[in-house]
């Protein structure tokens, strides 16, 4: 039983090191660069490890760091960008999550129309919407603030599709025995539904999550200050300012992944510990 | 239910953006305070001496002066949607091109007289920002392209076409895997350069006064065709990888002054000159550069003008423009600092004089962009013939711009 | 409700004025009436380039989607089916989706670099002469599409969601009848995951047909070189395309009418998925 169960999952093991492997290269690569010297990024056969262009010695590198951080400003907008995250990413999963559960089981007139309305909402190009958001943002007198970057993003129409199939697919049984138990709208979200979303919650924390802190369009024309310029702002100063500089970017990027790293890890658990359907045989 | 909830968020976000306007950052602050907008940094300098720049102003003027840099790719989406929602600068660079376009409807300021002696600037640059011969802008600097050669393939730089198409095939002919020159492409970039080879062969690409199109003319086609010639020693295979040219793919290329720091920087034993442009009938090149303009909708407009008449005098303008990538528009400070400048950069000096200004037409990025540059790549990947691919151009901006010549 | 009127549908409704006028983002709107619309679809002087890139779009649609989706749905499958190490390879797998735009364009540039790149040398390995993959027209869409492919991790991490989501019992209850895995995959797994797939397949629709940050931090090369879509217009998407004439040529007018354009294509899409999932269902 146990050598049968090696054999079999010995193909999927080599299929997930060659998938891995390719998501993982240019990574390598980018981290690779970030430690090298300026021109040893050349070498005629690709290197994914810091070696001297001439010599092929290892002669890693911090400089490029300590250049990003010196005067790419790049300190100061990793602080903006966590600060961010911090307060929109909660606030858009409350928010999204209300409304997803409205959608999913609340009946109100014309709920559907609305849903349907706000779904064409997302099929409009961010680009044309710009103008006019920005109108909006400077109206509410939030231009060139930290709020203007998270006012108008706290709601996502995405998320709120993604949340409603999933609070569908859940079997109604178990909202139905609540409400016999004289449970409100409210306690059955808070004590049922969201416990049992863990997994769809986990996701839409790290997809918001990712989004905003790789954002670009929106910071851009929403900010003037650059004392508040968040991290892909001051990325993309970077990449401007040190044009054709790879190993800079490369060790800015590479400082912008980092956090992004650590908050997979804490949410991957999340998402591991699945949801069990006891005592529920549909 | 959901009337309630969304009715919370709505009031919660409202308190929060109340908090915002009460207890955010006072945007009204004291009565002077000038916002100059800029590109983004492209020479390792350039943050100092704007830096310096700022303080010695302030200080002079008793002002508060905010600066913001902005990714030069990303420039105009900005301030596109700055001008739409009326939170313009108050003064800041503008695109060559874009000036007129700008002037004609009123989004930016006419310069008051006596502002500055326009006798102290090179009358091309001023040029650029004169609009129904009234003045719009400032030059901040300017700058052309010529050519690079790298000393181990090239002993001694061509001088006309005809040199450039033997030195070219030489290089290619003695190594396969080095390819002769780094031929420019048909995007954006390419089309911008193009009129500098045009010229080159005696030619231009549009008579504004009689509304002609002349680039599909034989001086045109002979420009394209040069491309067309030097391609097959040039494959792209090689100068189409990052940095061809200063990793010696290449024995030669076309670029900017501001390429000439970043070698120096990046690629220190690289052994490489710098010579005008080759020129079939005469000495040419194209001109660049940026121009500094006073939004007609920004404040302390007198402020803004005696900030740019700063950043453009003759004490000023050489470290300024050097750190934007460029040389002085103003002819004094560019004749006293001449000595200064460095060997490489003597070619640029000398493509200056020969430069010419682009057509000042309000849809001449989108011409650029759309027609002449897919028109040079069509005849470049040898699809048709250059003249065919001119005249289809030709045809095509006849059409967009409503002229018969 | 005021949150979502003011910041999505108010931008929509204006941006839908917009395209009725012609409007330079400087000077008031002058009223066209439907002028934008028809010379988009039928002036080609005006607009040389407009069905180039529609034909890129749909190219560049029809090729990634398929592909982001099998490559995710293949790994979250491998992943589901090993327990050990599982979270190692799930942290590999979905790093690609993490990095910063700005980066992105760095990284792969080199990666197809034509002298320097690691995809030549790997295809080297196999005798595949390499290629200039970013300057050859045909090649541009594939090489494009595997970026996008490589970007799949937010994908793998919804199927995976849903993997956790089907009950074990059921997965058992086929198990006891004998299927075989790849049986139990056709009637079991792939039925359960529709809701999922189905989520995937028009958010990805939706995001292919609005494809705009990948090229843009592709194409534009820094050093003053404007983006202008690539060799041939060959990567000029419909959103760069709609980007250009709103920031580049003063056309902001023109600009929302593609914007709409493309919104009732969209929405066309959209409904046949919906029309056809349900069809499907009975």
């Amino acid at each position: 039983m146990r050598t049968s169960k090696k054999v079999r999952l010995t193909p999927i093991y080599v299929a997930l090191v060659l998938l891995a492997a390719v998501s993982v290269v240019p990574f390598v690569w980018m981290l690779a660069t970030s430690f090298k010297h300026g021109s040893d990024v050349y070498t005629k056969v690709p290197s994914l490890l810091p070696l001297d262009r001439k010599t092929g010695d290892w002669s890693p590198t911090l400089e490029n760091y300590d250049h990003v951080l010196q005067v790419g400003g790049l300190g100061q907008a990793f602080l903006n960008s966590v600060w961010v995250c911090l307060v929109l990413v909660p606030a858009k999963l409350l928010i999204d999550a209300l409304a997803a559960y409205s959608f999913a089981r609340i009946p109100f007139p014309g709920r559907d129309k609305l849903f349907v309305l706000m779904l064409a909402g997302m099929m409009v190009p961010t680009i044309t919407l710009l103008v006019p958001r920005i109108h909006v943002t400077q109206q509410l007198g939030m231009f060139d603030s930290g709020w203007g970057l998270i006012i108008p993003n706290v709601a996502s129409v995405l998320d709120i599709f993604l949340l409603r199939q999933f609070f569908l697919s859940l079997p109604g049984e178990l909202e139905e025995a609540a409400r016999i138990d004289g449970a409100g709208r409210m306690q059955i979200f808070w004590r049922i539904i969201l416990p049992l979303s863990k997994p769809v919650l986990a996701v839409v924390t790290i997809t918001s999550f990712i989004f905003h802190w790789n954002d670009l369009v929106w910071p851009l024309v929403v900010l003037n200050d650059p004392e508040l310029y968040t991290l892909p702002l001051a990325l993309q100063q970077l990449a401007s300012s040190e044009s054709g500089r790879a190993y800079y970017i490369m060790a800015g990027a590479a400082l912008a992944v980092v956090p992004v790293i650590v908050v997979l890890l804490i949410f991957q658990r999340r998402i591991m510990q699945g949801i069990a359907f006891t005592g529920l045989k549909s | 239910m959901i009337r309630r909830v969304t009715g919370t968020a709505a009031g919660v976000a409202l308190l929060i953006g109340l908090a915002a306007c009460g207890g955010g950052s006072d945007k009204a602050a004291e009565a002077k305070t000038l916002t100059y907008w800029m590109f983004q940094d492209r020479t390792p300098q350039a943050g100092e001496v704007v830096e310096k720049l700022r303080t010695d102003f302030e200080k002079a003027n008793g002002v508060t002066v905010k600066i913001v840099k902005i990714p030069k790719d990303d420039y105009n989406t900005k301030l596109g949607s700055a001008i739409a929602s009326g939170s313009v600068p108050d003064v800041g660079i503008l695109d060559q091109p874009l000036v007129s376009r700008y002037a004609l409807d009123g989004t930016i300021k006419e310069m008051p007289a006596g502002t500055v002696d326009e006798k102290a600037y090179y009358e091309g640059a001023l040029n650029t920002n004169r609009v129904n011969d009234k003045l719009y802008g400032l030059p901040v600097d300017h700058t052309a392209v010529a050519l690079f050669y790298n000393k181990k393939f090239v002993p001694a730089p061509p001088k006309t076409w005809d040199e450039l198409k033997q030195m070219t095939a030489k290089i290619h002919q003695d190594d396969p895997k080095t390819a002769g020159m780094v031929v420019p492409k048909g995007d954006g970039y390419g089309a911008w350069m193009w009129p500098g080879i045009v010229a080159g062969a005696g030619g231009s690409l549009v008579d504004e006064k009689d509304k002609k199109i002349l680039f599909d003319q034989q001086p045109g086609v002979d420009a394209l065709q040069l491309w067309v010639d030097l391609l097959p020693s040039s494959p792209r295979a090689i100068t189409d990888s990052d940095k061809a040219f200063e990793n010696g793919l290449a024995g030669m290329m076309i670029s900017g002054p501001w390429d000439v720091a970043n070698i120096k920087d990046q690629f220190p034993d690289l052994q490489f000159g710098t010579a005008p442009l080759p020129y079939k009938t005469q000495p040419a090149g194209n001109i660049g550069g940026e121009n500094a303009v006073v939004f007609t909708k920004g404040k302390n407009a007198d402020l803004a003008w005696k900030w740019l008449a700063y950043l453009t005098n003759s004490d000023n303008n050489t470290k300024l423009s050097q750190a934007l990538g460029g040389f002085p528009t103003n002819i004094a400070a560019a004749e006293r600092d001449a000595a200064t400048f460095g060997p490489d950069q003597a070619a640029f000096l000398e493509q200056l004089k020969v430069a010419q200004a682009r057509p000042a037409l309000p849809q001449w990025i989108q011409i650029n962009d759309e027609i002449i540059a897919p028109a040079i790549e069509s005849a470049l990947s040898g699809k048709v013939t250059s003249q065919q691919a001119l005249s289809d151009a030709a045809a095509k901006t006849r059409a967009l711009l409503g002229w018969t010549g | 409700m005021a949150y979502f009127i003011i910041f999505l549908l108010y931008p929509a409704l204006s941006a839908l004025y917009y395209s009725f006028t012609d409007w330079d983002l400087r000077t008031d709107a002058a009223w066209v009436g439907l002028a934008n619309y028809a010379d988009l679809i039928f002036d080609d002087v005006k607009y040389p380039h407009f069905w180039k890139s529609v034909q890129v779009t749909l190219q560049y649609t029809l090729i990634a989607v398929p592909l982001t989706l099998g490559t995710a749905l293949a790994q979250a499958l491998l992943l589901n089916a090993i327990r050990r190490g599982s979270n190692v390879f799930r942290l590999l797998l979905f790093l690609p989706v993490v990095t910063a735009e700005a980066a992105v364009g760095a990284i792969w540039r080199w990666l197809y670099d034509p002298q320097y790149g690691l995809v030549n040398s790997f295809l080297g390995l196999f005798g595949i002469p390499g290629q200039n993959w970013l300057n050859t027209p045909e090649l541009v869409i594939p090489a494009l599409a595997f970026i996008a492919a490589w970007q799949c991790g937010i994908s793998m991490i919804i199927y995976l969601a849903g993997l956790k989501g089907i009950p074990d019992s059921i997965r058992e209850a086929a198990i006891i009848d004998g299927a075989t895995p790849v049986q139990r995959f056709w009637r079991v797994v792939f039925p359960m995951l529709r809701p999922t797939t189905f989520y995937l397949l028009v958010t990805g629709v939706i995001a292919a047909l609005q494809v705009f940050g990948l090229v843009y931090v592709i194409f534009s090369g820094g050093g003053g070189k404007s983006v202008t879509g690539g060799p041939e217009q060959s990567g000029l998407t419909y959103v760069l395309h709609l980007y250009l004439f709103a920031f580049r040529y003063d056309a902001m007018g023109a600009a929302c009418a593609m914007s709409f354009i493309l919104f009732v294509f969209i929405m066309i899409i959209t409904a046949l998925q919906f029309k056809f999932v349900k069809q499907e269902a009975s």
